[in-house]
């Protein structure tokens, strides 16, 4: 009767078994990872279509003292979800800005079609309300479809 | 003394196999969750409310005109002369005319049909080019 490997079973000492004691080591770090950076959205996000400008900047400034102001295609005007006329704009601007110690920046979130008339309405009810601050909210444009357009 | 040993069939470890699972479940969780904030655009500085009105050299002002199709007239000063360009070539025309005159001051009129991305793209040319006195206006009985 033949035996299996002439006899000789080498004993060996590396194991057979994939290492998972430091699966779960991983997984947490990557928890906390997404943990630390996850912020739950104030607003919801408006359906439009974000104009792109290569000059585009991050705005330097602590997210409580952002203040989104969304205007779609429709015309319609949200501020913290709350659907608003333009005529409302400053009366509840004029007291989150004064609540912020004047660092208030409003990020005007338009849909590229909106109208001018409307940009400039919202403008001059911003002005009114004393905000100086003001981001027309973009996305970074890269020159090569820059130069395609 | 009798010793009365008993074999116990339960593990004094603490289960540690389902561990990776549950790190797992909520790693998913805050990956589908998270949501990379994007606060980044074209900021510019509104004038105060009861600010001064002040008098501006009219040589020193470079006039953006933008019509309803995206036509962007650049005129100069008092001049009455009209020069179309397109939105390429804003930070350009704007670099060789901040050249000779240091003072000058950009004023944005957009036509009130106008789309709101044609004015973006012409404060997008002059950002681009680094002017920092910029005047956004709307253009009247339009």
């Amino acid at each position: 009767m033949a035996i299996k490997g002439g006899g000789f079973s080498r004993k060996s000492s590396a194991s057979d078994k994939i290492p998972d004691s430091s699966l779960a080591d991983i997984a947490f770090l990557l928890l906390i990872f997404f943990m630390v950076t996850t912020v739950f959205r104030t607003d919801k996000e408006q359906d439009i279509i974000w104009p792109a400008a290569e000059a585009t900047e991050k705005i330097d400034e602590k997210r409580d003292d952002i203040l989104n102001i969304w205007l779609t295609t429709a015309g319609e005007i949200f501020i913290n979800d709350q659907p608003l006329t333009m005529d409302q704009v400053r009366p509840i601007v004029a007291p989150i800005y004064a609540d912020s110690d004047r660092r208030l920046v409003v990020s005007i979130r338009s849909d590229r079609e909106v109208p001018y008339r409307l940009i400039n309405e919202m403008q001059d009810q911003l002005k009114a309300a004393g905000v100086v601050r003001v981001v027309f909210a973009t996305e970074l444009e890269q020159r090569m479809t820059r130069a395609r357009r | 003394m009798a010793v009365l040993q008993k074999k116990s069939k339960v593990s004094d470890e603490i289960p540690s196999s389902s561990m990776a699972d549950i790190a797992f479940l909520l790693l998913i969780f805050f990956l589908v969750t998270t949501v990379f904030p994007k606060d980044k655009g074209l900021a510019i500085v509104l004038p105060e409310p009861n600010a001064d009105e002040v008098d501006i050299n009219p040589t020193n002002l470079m006039f953006f005109l933008i019509q309803p199709g995206g036509t962007i007239n650049v005129k100069r000063g008092e001049s009455e002369q009209i020069q179309p360009i397109t939105a390429n070539q804003v930070e350009g025309v704007w670099r060789t005319d901040f050249a000779q005159n240091e003072n000058l001051i950009a004023v944005v009129q957009t036509h009130p049909e106008a789309a709101y991305r044609h004015m973006i793209d012409v404060l997008d040319g002059l950002q681009s080019a680094g002017a920092d006195k910029i005047s956004l206006q709307i253009q009247e009985g339009g």
